[in-house]
């Protein structure tokens, strides 16, 4: 149940990650520091600011989307169309940049932030679940569905998916494709940021945990699709509840390794996920 | 001016010149035909006009204006439509938003609804598959959505490559006749074809050959040419 939980959570750190892949096939390994700044906000917002940082979702998404604009213009703009071993190389030192820039700002020292929620639990049946992963979880699940719904019946979200199917056919009948791209990539960015924000009530931060990060989001969206947001936030849960399992009926300290098993079946016998790779 | 002209055009890709030194006008009206065989560089010449593959030298300027440099989607707001080479239409949305998509450029008054519909009344079919998505319509219906497509943006001139390719006969005639339709409402097109039906709607054309042009003029100098001869009546 509370892998459940975190897994919707994982979803939504993995949802942002599928779009920029679905729309440019760029991954971004630097999502996961996207993700730290979103928590860093989180902190500076309750500890500093004294406001919960739950209340800080927009400026979150905004402060990700910043930084996601900052990284597309400099970096991923020359990658677009492309997932090759460059592109990942750019996106690896860029997060390297981010989690140097983070520890001049914020230091080494592991942070946390509360919200109202944060430290509660109620009993659900035979559950015990922490309100602050059940509030995360609503969180993530309806922005998740927000963003399927602005991909699928608003104007702009067409073109987003006319990008991602042809984007030549989208340019030939007037569609500018970099500002689709640019906006593509702000929103994936801006989940990033909103989903660290409110990961963080929970779960420390450091300007390293990107990288602590990124193995889940990727085996989240192979399960999934990646580009399939859907899908990929089905993938996180999987990977939440796979995790709890795996912890309770046989060691935490090795709940991830049945999630590597599946990304090596998934990457050998299904590489485009349950869910397929469109876009929607 | 003419609406369209092109001169001294090269294209190249990477070192292979597909294009050498074409060059022609397109005055407004009617249908001007480019004819040629396999790899003549038919779909080199659109996809420089569109701003696809940027020529590596010579003009291209419609109504005077020079489109070098524009962007694909600048093109496309200038009022040039191109209906490219195996149709493209987007699989994963649906005819109707195709169609949507299509509509950014704002070329008229009209209102998205309007502009479908008009669509609509030229293609029923599409009507009928509206809530389908495009991956999953037959070839005919693909290239009547990609040419509805091109038309959302109200352009001036309508380019197409090879819309008959891999149609039955009886679809390639369904799709011409369209095209004349098209052409009546005071659209100029222009062609890219290997089949012959496409001079019974031309007014004008050229003869690509090997990246040339062996052969300028109107339809009926066309139609004398060996190369027409040969090609298509076999003689
Ligand atoms: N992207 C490309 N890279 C390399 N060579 C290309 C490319 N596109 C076309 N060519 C070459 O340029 C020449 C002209 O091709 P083009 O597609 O313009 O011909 P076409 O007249 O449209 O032929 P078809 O009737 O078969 O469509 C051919 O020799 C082709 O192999
Ligand atoms: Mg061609």
């Amino acid at each position: 149940m509370s892998g459940l939980l975190v897994g919707g959570v994982y979803g939504i750190l993995a949802v942002g990650l599928s779009l920029a892949f679905g729309v440019m096939r760029i991954i971004n390994f630097a999502h996961g520091e996207l993700v730290m700044y979103g928590m860093f906000a989180g902190v500076v917002a309750s500890r500093m600011l004294g406001i919960d940082p739950l209340l800080i979702l927009p400026i979150s998404f905004l402060v990700g989307a910043l930084i996601g604009v900052a990284q597309y213009q400099i970096v991923f703009r020359h990658f677009v169309g492309q997932a090759t071993l460059q592109q990942l190389l750019a996106a690896i030192g860029c997060a390297l940049v981010l989690q140097m820039i983070a520890q001049l700002i914020f230091g080494a020292d592991a942070r946390t932030a509360t919200s109202i929620f944060s430290g509660q639990y109620i009993v659900f049946g035979p559950f015990f679940l922490s309100k602050a992963q059940i509030v995360a979880f609503v969180i993530a699940a309806s922005t998740t569905l927000a963003v399927s719904l602005l991909l699928n019946a608003t104007a702009w979200g067409k073109a987003v998916r006319a990008v991602a199917d042809d984007v030549e056919a989208a340019e030939i009948v007037g569609i500018n494709s970099s500002t689709v791209n640019i906006g593509a990539f702000a929103l994936s960015a801006g989940l990033a940021g909103l989903a660290g924000t409110v990961l963080v009530t929970y779960f420390p931060v450091t300007p390293v945990i990107g990288f602590s990060l990124m193995p889940m989001i990727i085996i989240a969206c192979t399960i999934g699709g990646l580009g399939s947001l859907g899908g990929t936030f089905i993938g996180g849960i999987c990977c939440g509840v796979i995790q709890q399992i795996t912890a309770m009926m046989w060691n935490s300290a090795l709940q991830d390794v049945p999630l590597y098993v599946l990304l090596l079946a998934f990457i050998a016998w299904r590489p485009t996920g349950l869910f397929g790779s469109r876009v929607e | 001016m003419s609406l369209l002209a092109v001169e001294s055009l090269v294209v190249a890709h990477g070192d292979l010149v597909a294009v050498r030194d074409v060059s022609f006008n397109i005055e407004e009206g009617g249908v001007f035909v480019l004819l040629g065989a396999n790899g003549a560089g038919k779909t080199s010449i659109l996809r420089a006009i569109s701003g696809l593959n940027p020529p590596r030298s010579g003009t291209i300027a419609s109504d005077g204006r020079n489109l070098a440099g524009l962007k694909p989607h600048e093109v496309a707001a200038a009022g040039i439509a191109h209906v490219p080479e195996g149709r493209r239409v987007f699989p994963h949305l649906s005819v109707e938003d195709n169609l949507t998509v299509s509509f950014l450029v704002r070329r008229t008054n009209l209102k998205l609804a309007q502009a479908r519909d008009n669509v609509y009344a030229l293609f029923p079919r599409l009507a009928e598959r509206r809530r389908q998505n495009g991956g999953t319509l037959s070839g005919g219906e693909q290239q009547m959505l990609a040419i509805g497509r091109a038309m959302m943006n109200f352009p001036r001139l309508l380019m197409l490559d090879e819309p008959s390719l891999g149609l039955s006969p009886l679809l390639a005639e369904t799709v011409f006749e369209r095209l004349g339709e098209i052409s009546k409402l005071g659209l100029t097109i222009l062609l890219v074809e290997q089949n012959a039906i496409a001079l019974r709607l031309a007014t004008r054309g050229l003869i690509l050959t090997n990246g040339q042009v062996v052969l300028l003029g109107e339809v009926s100098a066309l139609q004398d040419s060996e190369f027409v001869r040969h090609s298509y009546l076999g003689l």
